[in-house]
């Protein structure tokens, strides 16, 4: 039975009475309304807010309702809801690694070519590896603010007691595993209690393990159907890396991201490794901290990250007035990005990556070279940011990091986890 | 509702002049208006679970074939439903017995006149009043390392710290220490109750064979206690075995360290919303759904007079 | 007699170390959202602080819909209460005074739903509130909460004790059956109804499970809803995060502590306490 007719005889068979009680929805009159969701709940969460005051204030004739929701499979849980619900917000944020899962024209609506150039956007001026992503069957959904990766912190203050700054203050590369080593060991010593300050949690194990094994030039394959295409003695060589760490002590052992946080913040680690995006938590903390690429360990120096885009949920009836203030909405946010890079994620339109004023960002632009070398997960209708797949390689290699699994036994998991996934029907 | 005015259904000569609900009996409209909700959001989502099972249907809309018993040997395959089903169960054992035992030891602490009675009656019922939203957000600040008080405490009495969110071992044992902080006032409450319904003069009966304290205890209370703790501890693994709030709330729905603290209503969730697959869920629902319904008619054999009442009352 | 004041004293102790550790995660939430944000990770751990201030209330009501969530848990704890209370009560009438073909079995219909837990039923619930039309509507949160069979059972159960006379006495009177209902049972049954608001009214207002998949629009979260869903503190907020637990938990509790009595006394009515 078709899925659409049998909800529609479900809905005739059972909406008779209940019709007359839909809510109506109380209009704001003259204003046109846009509903924006995004997941910004770190410290860029706080510029978010600037660059949507900014625009109210430009705007008098939009009012705009923006919403922070809780970050990861929260987010993305609520956002397929909503779409599905048909009353969605009108602009969403959304990984661009995401995006397969949210089957492109069921749940997200594509972008209007003719309305982006209204508003002043060709999408020849974003990175094309990104739009490319961000196209499915010749159309746009996805409209890329950013890349932002995988990072690493430090607290000058702690690095220069150990011996770890450069004449100008600025951290000596770390390059290869032994410097690593070497380098937080004399943080630990610096701060009594840690070298590295590594949420345990969550994604970020999967983010680390990610970064490591693309150093080593593994790859990833998931190819539907079948089984996952892996390098295991690279992928044992990352866990074994990651391991040391927290077997040492050298990185914190069971925190979670607020803890990891804190434990930068208070002092009792050097570095810290998360996403850019907690410059503005450090700065607000008066932190003495400076940030840097993730150390080339591996030999290449790639890391780990996903793009923040902006997507169109599906709407049911789509009103053009509000579709048109999204767009201009949108494009504030994407011509407007220099404030977004002070959250220490690299703009991805190209007008903006290459201004005065964001070359002008110390030390956030001073890693904008990056952009080539954020990997993002391949492409599959399960993973991306907060996916079940991160979840499910946060789950396997956080056991490793906490020595409950071997790196043997956590890989077999995530692979046989990700192998599950694989013969999983996609439903997009 | 039909009226006599609209001439278009051409009812029966014999009943023209009545309107329909004159001549439905009294007792079928008084019951009408629940039967309605009863149907459409208990009874018809019950069957639409089991039909739903046997679809691929999915929230964004694509999909919705007919699959046959696909989903039902998918789910007796899969080894994270039967390791969420492990870890649900594994929660209500774990969780019921101290439920039931503090709730007890409460009530007949607090059944006694003592200085300041109504605050500690009020201290161990308060959290219950608590969303579960906000039990979570304080229970995930205590359990922090390093700075979160309960690590603090140990630390301070000599102990070590515990990796309470991160540890698998310890991941449920964190869930348990909360919810019974959270909802044991529930069962305090029921058991108060029941001990203001003993009968005062039982108590001068034994005080006069010259029963004391622990005797009055062990041959009154609590063999006049016996229905309520029959029903309590059937509502209470009613209860623990569809667990769902705190543990996504404390975890953030990831399933907690190695998924050690996903129960099946989690699974079943993450299963429908995070990975849309509704025909799969469906399938995990029902079959969850039967087991529940045959605990609680295995309790009904086991407790006949005792358990027929409210189970709905308690939802956590 | 010394020995039953050794005991008591020994009780009393017990009791309030149990309050007190029961008490002490409330203290500390609270504790904790009166001081600066930068001194609630300070090792080692403090109770008190010379800077204690309500800054983390205030930032709350400026950046939460705190305001906004309260009113939908009102608007969906109050709808509930009232519809369960008027559908409950009249059913439970129903099925105790009347009779009509098939009485028994709807009724042991009903019953056994008592035994259906709503939870695991969220996934049908909701691809049938989608067909609907009614996902992120106040309706897709409060019709199916007023299916509880098991309210039905507890006002049965107090109808069946009601003696007939008084209510033949009206039917004398020449009352129709809805009259004698309204006049003459709904006023007896005042403790029985009062504990099945009161219930209902706290299951409704701390439900999370069904509100949380219901509604996606932050403008319809309740509070549990809007509490797990919304961020709204940026990077390290402990005193701020307190600050909207203790806010969200605070409208309940306060009205606790005018209804204490009664709702001890529910218990007893509803026969939940299985006397």
């Amino acid at each position: 039975m078709d899925d659409v007719s049998r909800r529609a005889v479900l809905g005739t068979m059972l909406a008779v009475g209940a019709l007359p009680l839909v809510a109506c929805g109380a209009g704001d009159g003259a204003r046109t309304k846009v509903r924006y969701w995004n997941l910004f709940a770190g410290g860029d969460g706080l510029l978010m807010l600037q660059m949507q005051d900014d625009f109210r204030a430009k705007n008098p004739d939009i009012s705009l309702e923006a919403v922070t929701l809780a970050w990861g499979a929260p987010y993305y849980t609520k956002l397929a809801m909503a779409a599905a619900g048909g009353r969605g917000p009108d602009v969403a944020v959304l990984h661009l690694a995401r995006m397969p899962g949210y089957a492109p024209g069921h749940l997200l609506d594509a972008f209007d070519v003719d309305l982006l150039e209204e508003v002043g956007l060709d999408p020849a001026e974003f990175p094309p590896g990104l739009i490319e992503r961000a196209t499915v069957n010749g159309r746009l959904y996805a409209l890329p603010l950013d890349t932002h990766p995988f990072v690493m912190y430090y607290n000058t203050d702690v690095a220069q007691q150990a011996g770890l700054l450069d004449a100008a203050g600025r951290l000596t590369p770390i390059n290869g595993p032994d410097a690593l080593i070497d380098a937080l060991t004399r943080a630990k010593k610096v701060t009594g209690k840690h070298g590295l300050a590594l949420d345990n949690l969550d994604v970020m194990p999967w983010r680390l393990f990610y970064a490591l094994y693309r150093q080593l030039d593994g790859t990833l394959a998931l190819p539907l159907g079948g089984s996952i295409g892996i390098d295991d003695a690279k992928a044992l060589q990352a866990l074994g890396l990651m391991r040391r760490l927290t077997e040492e002590g050298l990185a914190t052992q069971g925190l979670d991201y607020a803890g990891a946080i804190a434990a930068f913040v208070n002092g009792d680690s050097g570095f810290h490794w998360n996403g850019g995006w907690e410059t503005t938590t450090f700065s607000t903390a008066k932190t003495p901290y400076s940030m840097t690429r993730f150390p080339n360990i591996f030999g290449n120096a790639r890391t780990t990250g996903d793009a923040h885009s902006f997507v169109l949920p599906h709407q049911r009836s789509r009103d053009p007035e509000a579709t048109r203030a999204s767009y201009r909405f949108l494009a504030h946010l994407i011509k407007s990005s220099v404030t977004w890079g002070k959250a220490g994620h690299v703009p991805a339109y190209r007008p903006v990556a290459t201004s005065p004023a964001y070359l002008a960002l110390k030390p956030q632009s001073e890693y904008r070279d990056v952009t080539p070398d954020v990997q993002l997960d391949p492409p599959a209708w399960f993973s991306g940011s907060g996916s079940d797949f991160q979840n499910q390689g946060g789950a396997a290699f956080q056991a490793v990091l906490t020595g409950d699994l071997t790196p043997q036994q956590g890989l077999d998991q995530f692979k046989g986890a990700v192998d599950k996934l694989l013969t999983t029907p996609s439903p997009a | 509702m039909a009226t006599t005015i609209s001439p278009a259904p051409p009812a029966p000569p014999a009943t023209r002049a009545v309107p329909l609900w004159r001549r439905m009996p009294a007792g079928l409209l008084f019951t009408l208006p629940f039967l309605v909700f009863y149907l459409a959001f208990l009874v018809w989502p019950t069957v639409s679970s089991l039909f739903l099972s046997f679809f691929n249907e999915s929230l964004t809309g694509t999909r919705g074939e007919f699959v046959g018993l696909a989903n039902w040997t998918e789910m007796f395959g899969d080894s994270a439903m039967w390791s969420a089903f492990g870890n649900t169960v594994y929660f209500t054992l774990l969780s019921t017995p101290p439920l039931v035992l503090i709730g007890l030891v409460m009530a007949l602490l607090t059944n006694r006149a003592m200085p300041l009675r109504w605050l500690w009656r009020l201290a161990f019922f308060l959290p219950f009043l608590l969303p579960a939203s906000v039990v979570a957000l304080i229970w995930v600040w205590l359990y922090q390392p390093g700075f979160g008080l309960v690590n603090d405490t140990l630390a301070r009495l000599g102990l070590a710290e515990a990796g309470w969110l991160t540890e698998p071992d310890l991941a449920m044992v964190s869930v348990v220490i909360t919810t019974v902080w959270w909802t044991v006032g529930f069962n305090f409450l029921l058991y108060l109750a029941a001990l203001q319904q003993i009968p005062q003069h039982l108590y001068d009966a034994a005080a006069i064979d010259g029963a004391g304290w622990w005797q009055r205890l062990r041959s009154v209370t609590l063999p006049m206690l016996g229905r309520t703790t029959g029903l309590v501890i059937v509502l209470q693994l009613l209860a623990s075995l569809r667990v769902f709030d705190q543990i996504y709330l404390l975890y953030q729905g990831t399933g907690g360290p190695n998924f050690a603290a996903r129960p099946i209503l989690e699974h079943v969730y993450t299963t429908a919303f995070t990975n849309f697959r509704f025909g799969y869920a469906s399938a995990i629902s029902t079959f969850f759904f039967v087991l529940i319904v045959t605990v609680s008619v295995a309790q009904l054999k086991l407790f006949p007079s005792s358990s027929n009442s409210s189970n709905s009352s308690k939802e956590r | 007699m010394t020995s039953v004041r050794a005991w008591n004293l020994v009780g009393l102790l017990v009791t309030a170390f149990i309050a007190v550790l029961w008490l002490t995660p409330l203290l500390w939430a609270v504790d904790t959202s009166l001081k600066p944000e930068g001194e609630t990770t300070l090792v080692p751990l403090t109770w008190f602080s010379d800077n204690f201030s309500v800054e983390a209330f205030q930032r709350v009501f400026a950046q939460s819909d705190m305001l906004r969530w309260f009113l939908n848990s009102t608007v969906v704890a109050v709808g509930v209460t009232a519809l369960v209370l008027a559908t409950a009560s009249l059913a439970a009438y129903g099925f105790s005074r009347t009779d009509f073909r098939g009485k028994r079995l709807v009724f042991g219909v009903v019953v056994a739903g008592i035994m259906v837990p709503p939870q695991v039923l969220v996934v049908p619930l909701y691809d049938e509130m989608l067909a609907l039309g009614l996902i992120d509507t106040y309706w897709a949160m409060i019709l199916p909460q007023v299916a509880a069979p098991a309210m039905v059972f507890i006002l049965k159960k107090f109808f069946d004790g009601i003696p007939r006379e008084l209510e033949e006495a009206a039917r004398v009177d020449g009352a129709s059956i809805l009259r004698i209902f309204w006049q003459v049972v709904l006023p007896l049954s005042r403790p029985v109804l009062s504990a099945v608001g009161i219930f209902t009214f706290i299951f409704t207002w701390n439900n999370f499970f069904w509100p949380f998949l219901a509604v996606s629009d932050p403008d319809l979260m309740t509070i549990p809803v809007g509490l797990a869903t919304i961020q709204s503190s940026y990077g390290l907020r402990y005193a701020q995060i307190m600050a909207s637990a203790v806010l969200g938990g605070l409208p309940l509790l306060v009205a606790y502590v005018f209804f204490q009595r009664n709702i001890i006394r529910s218990v007893a009515h509803t026969g939940l306490s299985g006397t």
